[in-house]
């Protein structure tokens, strides 16, 4: 990311009030609002010719559901960063849209010095990790980990440390605290949690493949939920 | 029983299929005295009148009983007044010792047409009084003549009476059902639509004012505040609550998010798994239980501003819930000294609650930092639980 140009991003809300107090607070923090949609379709349409850096998701549009778009601007452009911004009570879908590539998660109250900066960060490529997030990730290695292995299973595990640090995560503590704790450096402690977020992708998109040729779909793209 | 009976629209082929009964019993009835009984009738001209009258009322009466609000008292009991006035006008129709040689009273079936109807309007009870005034009058057109026969005709008219009551009402209450069926269905798709609705708009500008408030300060802040807790609390109406409906499933296990998240607050995170977390109910309950008990202290102790976070974890065999405050914390010893000293408090009502369902309870505290209350509730009562990593 360049230090100098202004962080290129869009907005995606179906609700008209919402997204352009979004977009003020973005452009009078000095971020460059390229683009703003009102549905997932004119998202997908949009994205490719304003290349933002950073699309921040509403994750309940009208026509498609997070997963699908967040998939959709990976493929029309894959250098994108996702942050999905979402109303609480949503939790597989926000779990289903990490999955798929979002880096980040913020709740729709969270004040505003909070969300510019985890526009600034995503734009960064650092993962966004509320406390909610963080539950969910936690939660979703648990289900792999307790599925029978089949064959060729490859559930990824966390480590203990991984583990422990998403625990502080989701109780709350800031990055700092919990380098403070652990005796780490703030990095490692970012590594961290961005490890877990890669892992699952990883998995995810490893899943997608395999579903793909189980089902004689390879080649075509968007093959499906395996989650 | 009887007076509330089966009004509903699933009575209304039972109506029709009276009407049809009664049609085709007239014509039996001409038939009998055209071409089987006729030697046995002193005066056939009067007895084709009164299949006449018959035919007449059967019109009177399909007409009568086709709306439900004509389907009174008074129609009912001129019904079966009728009916018995000309099943007794066989007595000087016929020859004396007519019944003998098997003739059948001039009204021959078309007499269970008032069973029927009282049946299906009334229930079993008025069915069977109407069936009994019948049969009387019909021993009395036998005159003790040909008794077995007689006796014959008034069992299948009492069981007529009896059954199709019973079977009119078994509609009533399937209708019934139905019809709440269709009321609980209508319910909860305008509940959908509702908080669809809300979702769209309401709880996106509480959520705009709360973060516009937040930054506007003083005053504004207050309404600020006030929007958020609104937003939460609507949200938990119309979001989580109702996304599995708090109904066990087969195995009669409660999915604990559902009794976490409302303890959501502008102050309170909460956060859970993706996929629902099964308790038994009673367990479910005093974790639920515990947990408030755990808030509730961090808002005394640590007052109304300072934060807290819930954590929710489904692990194999433990359900295993967490809540961190970034208060003050507890300095070292004074949980013991509470509990040493008779002040039993939150250790009592926490461990305590967590020990009778066979889990655990830790706190740890560092001053400054706040404290972390771990509630441990093993999935089968009794296998120990290992602290978590990461536990303090």
């Amino acid at each position: 990311m360049s230090e100098n140009a202004p962080i290129r991003v869009m907005v995606v809300d179906d609700h008209p009030m919402w997204r352009d107090a979004v977009a003020r607070d973005l452009t009078e923090a000095g971020y460059d609002v390229v683009a703003t949609a009102a549905d997932g379709a004119q998202a997908l349409r949009v994205a490719g010719a304003a290349r933002p850096d950073v699309v921040v998701l509403d994750l309940q549009l009208p026509d498609m559901s997070g997963v699908e778009v967040t998939r959709g601007l990976h493929a029309t452009h894959s250098a994108v960063r996702v942050l999905v911004l979402s109303a609480s009570g949503e939790q597989q879908d926000v779990l289903d849209a990490v999955k798929a590539g979002a880096v980040g998660y913020l709740l729709k109250s969270a004040a505003r010095p909070e969300f510019l900066d985890a526009v600034r960060r995503t734009a960064d490529g650092d993962a966004v990790f509320t406390p909610g997030l963080a539950a969910l990730v936690l939660g979703e290695f648990r289900r792999l980990s307790a599925v029978p292995a089949g064959p060729g299973s490859d559930a990824p595990q966390l480590s203990q440390r991984e583990i422990e640090v998403l625990r502080m995560v989701a109780t709350g503590m800031s990055y700092k605290q919990i380098a403070a704790r652990l005796v780490l450096s703030h990095r490692t402690v970012q590594n961290h949690v961005q490890n877990t977020l890669g892992k699952l992708q990883l998995h995810n998109r490893v899943e997608l493949v395999r579903y793909a040729l189980e089902h004689g779909l390879a080649g075509e793209s968007g093959a499906g939920e395996s989650a | 029983m009887g007076v509330t009976d089966a009004q509903g629209s699933s009575s209304e082929p039972l109506w029709r299929a009276i009407a049809v009964f009664r049609f085709a019993s007239v014509g039996y009835a001409a038939l009998r005295l055209a071409a089987i009984d006729r030697a046995e009738y002193s005066r056939p001209d009067w007895a084709w009148a009164v299949i006449a009258v018959m035919a007449a009322w059967t019109v009177v009466t399909t007409i009568g009983y086709a709306r439900p609000e004509r389907r009174t008292r008074g129609l009912l009991g001129a019904d079966l007044a009728v009916t018995v006035g000309l099943l007794l006008s066989t007595q000087v129709l016929q020859y004396p010792d007519a019944t003998v040689r098997g003739a059948l009273p001039v009204t021959a079936t078309w007499m269970a047409g008032p069973v029927l109807a009282w049946a299906v309007r009334y229930g079993r009870r008025a069915g069977t009084i109407a069936a009994l005034i019948v049969t009387c009058c019909d021993f009395a057109v036998q005159r003790g003549a040909a008794l077995g026969a007689a006796l014959n005709g008034a069992v299948l008219l009492l069981l007529t009476g009896v059954i199709v009551g019973h079977l009119a009402r078994l509609a009533a209450e399937v209708e019934a059902e139905r019809q709440r069926a269709i009321e609980v269905e209508a319910a909860s798709r305008e509940r959908e639509r509702l908080a669809r609705d809300i979702h769209d708009s309401v709880l996106q500008v509480l959520a705009l004012v709360q973060r516009r408030g937040a930054e506007a300060g003083g005053a504004a802040a207050e309404l600020g505040r006030l929007a958020g807790q609104q937003e939460t609390a609507l949200r938990a109406l119309v979001g989580d609550g109702w996304a599995g409906d708090q109904a066990p499933d087969a195995s009669g296990d409660v999915d604990f998010r559902q009794m976490v998240l409302p303890a959501r607050t502008h102050r309170v995170t909460v956060s859970v798994p993706a996929q629902a977390v099964l308790v038994k109910p009673a367990a479910a309950a005093e974790l639920t239980a515990a947990m408030r008990a755990a808030l509730d202290n961090v808002r005394q102790h640590c007052g109304e501003q300072t934060r807290a976070w819930v954590l929710v974890e489904d692990e194999p065999g433990v359900v295993r819930v967490t809540i961190r405050d970034d208060g003050a914390g507890i300095p070292e010893g004074r949980l013991a000294e509470a509990a040493a000293s008779g002040r039993l408090g939150i250790s009592h009502s926490i461990s305590g609650r967590l020990r009778d369902l066979g889990g655990s309870a830790a706190i740890s505290s560092v001053p400054g930092e706040g404290t972390e209350v771990e509630l441990c509730l093993p999935r089968v009562a009794g296998i120990p639980v290992a602290s978590a990593p990461g536990t303090a």
